[in-house]
């Protein structure tokens, strides 16, 4: 083949110029020039074309951050805007908040580096001791975000990161390193339009008996990817990674997940699922990687999903790689229609069929949400999903 | 009440009934019997409107209005209540949310309030009491992990709260021990009523010893081959099908 100079589409083009000078920022502009943009020929992204969703340049921003939701008032909430970083509310013992120009990126991949390209700066979270109060990072609208969040020894916290964008390209790189016996419990909502393109990047090391607890749910948007690496570097570090997508319209979600153990006794659980109608588009992808080192890994992953209706899709790609021996793993994979026979049964006590596929949707995701602690949390998703169900099915 | 004219059924293309006429008049209790595969539940979902049951011919009226141009669900609130002969396991839909759900859902087609959280309660718990349904079945996600006896017990206890005006009844005997066959029959005896009809299908008289028809009728090939009085159970019972192999 000939070495040929990469041509770039309009909408790369238009995103190489908005890169901000920055080192981070020049570092993001020399990869996306020699690789462009994460596009269907490329194995980890064949099923969420990022370049395609790009090709017309970036979309304008629009929409709100949202309101933060009752049960989370006492919450420390951190806004991510177009304008800069701002905070709201107060903040307890234990937590240091601080700004870092320039950090360092270490892999991470091409949404990683373009979310590290496009934050001015990091925002480094350190957490010495336990936190009662919730700390939100709330993205705005075509807004990027950066945050390096440390939970050091036996300490805990959780954390509420939404993006909730109509449209925009919205961006967002978290590093998480937890320490000994430290806890992360964490829930995520993306709920974009038709316009959000939103990408995600999270890597999450975790040190010995550390517990990495997340819960995602995500409606997608034009395109909205959330990418999260674990890796259980310690013995008997351990992580739940739940995630529900429920998609209609046009939307696109799309979960990737790796986790790695490299330390022994660890042990994970995964929890995926989705229903999707209209001519939305799902993706699963999850890796579970147990290295030679990890025996007595305790490893289990699911994903099931139910297609809607005819013209929706799933793409779904689990895989095991196991190096050590004395180790359990599971994983279970599912794609599948609802069960006519259910339906119809349920319609002869009388129960109209579009409120019957919802209660049954319903039945089938909620287990995804029954590890959320925070009850108001747990409330505040269900009753989105909720809402999603009777939009979708009225 | 129920009136069936020349119905004529398909499933994947097959006939299965095959000019089937048959009338229950309000107020009285009829029975079907017939060998395996004579078509007795294609008709019961054919009447309740199942998807792949198709109707190719003939009319089904209850109360003078057409049964088969509505949905399943219409058909539900016009009080046609179907006793599955094997009751589906719902999963994650405990078994009070979908039954509330149900009620509301046929309330509302009738043009009729939702009934309040307090009344259902105490309506769910007396049924409960009189068919020996037990609050940690009605807590669980609906049939799901119920024995076979269980699941006809709920399907009777569906049927008492749901109170329709027309039920079909599809084995509820097959799988009930002797103490449950009466007090599951004692609970479908409570449903009987001057403006209310039944079609009982079955194998065994004991179910007819404890629910009495007024009717018997022998369904096979399709058709309706004979009717007659309770006693024509006894017959069959004693004689089996073999005489009507020609009829049908
Ligand atoms: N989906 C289907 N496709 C093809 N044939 C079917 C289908 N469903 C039912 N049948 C056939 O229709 C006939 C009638 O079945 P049906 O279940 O109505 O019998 P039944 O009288 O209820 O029998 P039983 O006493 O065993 O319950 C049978 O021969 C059966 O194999
Ligand atoms: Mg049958």
């Amino acid at each position: 083949m000939a070495l040929a100079e990469l041509r770039l589409l309009a909408g790369e083009e238009a995103l190489l110029n908005a890169l901000p000078s920055t080192e981070a920022g020049q570092a993001a502009k020399a990869h996306l020039a020699a690789a462009g943009l994460p596009n269907r020929r490329v194995e980890a992204f064949k099923w969420t074309d990022v370049r395609a969703a790009l090709a017309d340049g970036i979309p304008e921003a629009d929409g709100s951050a949202g309101l933060i939701p009752a049960c989370l008032q006492d919450a420390l909430v951190l806004d991510f805007a177009a304008e800069g970083f701002g905070l709201e509310g107060e903040k307890d013992q234990g937590l240091i908040i601080e700004t870092e120009d320039s950090l360092e990126l270490e892999g991470g991949g091409p949404l990683a580096t373009l979310a590290a390209g496009f934050a001015p700066r990091a925002v480094v979270l350190r957490v010495t001791q336990s936190q009662s109060r919730p700390v939100v990072l709330r993205r705005h609208p075509g807004a990027p975000m950066r945050v390096r969040l440390e939970l050091e020894a036996g300490s805990r916290l959780t954390l509420i990161d939404t993006g909730l964008a109509t449209a925009g390209l919205s961006t967002g790189l978290l590093e998480i390193d937890i320490a000994e016996d430290a806890e992360l419990v964490r829930y995520s909502l993306q709920n974009g339009g038709t316009g959000a393109i939103d990408l995600t990047h999270t890597a999450v090391t975790v040190a010995d008996r550390g517990r990495y607890h997340a819960i995602a749910l995500m409606f997608g948007g034009k395109l909205a990817r959330a990418e999260t690496q674990v890796v259980l570097a310690g013995e008997g570090a351990s992580c739940l990674i739940h995630g529900a997508y429920l998609l209609s319209g046009s939307t696109h979600a799309d979960m990737t997940t790796k986790v790695v153990h490299a330390g022994p006794n660890g042990q994970t659980r995964e929890l995926f699922k989705g229903a999707v109608q209209d001519r939305a588009r799902g993706v699963f992808q999850g890796k579970i990687l147990v290295e030679r080192a990890a025996q007595k890994t305790d490893a289990r992953q699911n994903h099931h999903a139910l297609m809607l209706s005819e013209g929706a899709e799933i793409d779904a790609k689990p895989e095991l790689e196991i190096y050590a021996d004395d180790v359990q793993c599971a994983h279970g994979n599912t794609i599948g229609a609802l069960d006519d026979q259910a339906l119809f049964y349920m319609r002869q006590r009388g129960i109209p069929e579009a409120q019957a596929k919802a209660l049954l949707v319903e039945a089938f995701v909620t287990d995804v949400f029954d590890a959320i602690e925070h009850e108001g949390v747990r409330d505040w998703f269900s009753g989105l999903a909720r809402s999603w169900l009777e939009a979708s099915s009225s | 009440m129920l009136n069936i004219n020349n119905l004529q059924v398909e499933v994947g293309g097959t006939p299965i009934i095959k000019g089937l006429t048959l009338q229950v008049p309000a107020g009285e209790v009829h029975a079907i019997m017939g060998p395996n595969g004579a078509g007795k539940s294609t008709l019961s979902y054919a009447l309740t409107g199942r998807d792949g049951y198709e109707v190719v011919g003939g009319t089904a009226t209850l109360n003078g209005e057409d049964l088969l141009a509505l949905a399943p669900e219409e058909r539900a609130a016009k009080g046609l209540f179907l006793s599955f002969q094997y009751p589906l396991e719902i999963p994650g839909v405990p078994t009070l949310t979908f039954l509330r759900t149900a009620l509301n859902a046929q309330r509302k087609a009738r043009g009729e309030g939702e009934i309040s959280v307090p009344d259902f309660m105490k309506l769910s718990r007396d049924v409960a009491k009189r068919l020996g349904v037990t609050p940690e079945m009605m807590k669980r996600p609906l049939n799901v992990g119920f024995s076979g006896g269980e699941k006809k017990r709920m399907e009777i206890y569906q049927m008492a709260l749901l109170d329709p005006r027309f039920m079909i009844l599809d084995e509820t005997d097959s799988g009930l021990d002797i103490d449950a066959l009466k007090v599951v029959s004692e609970g479908v005896n409570a449903l009987r009523g001057p403006d209310k009809g039944m079609l009982v299908i079955t194998h065994y008289q004991r179910l007819l010893d404890h629910i009495k028809p007024d009717r018997v009728h022998v369904l096979a090939g399709g058709r309706i081959v004979d009717s007659g009085g309770p006693e024509l159970a006894l017959a069959l019972e004693a004689d089996g099908y073999d005489r009507y192999k020609d009829a049908a």
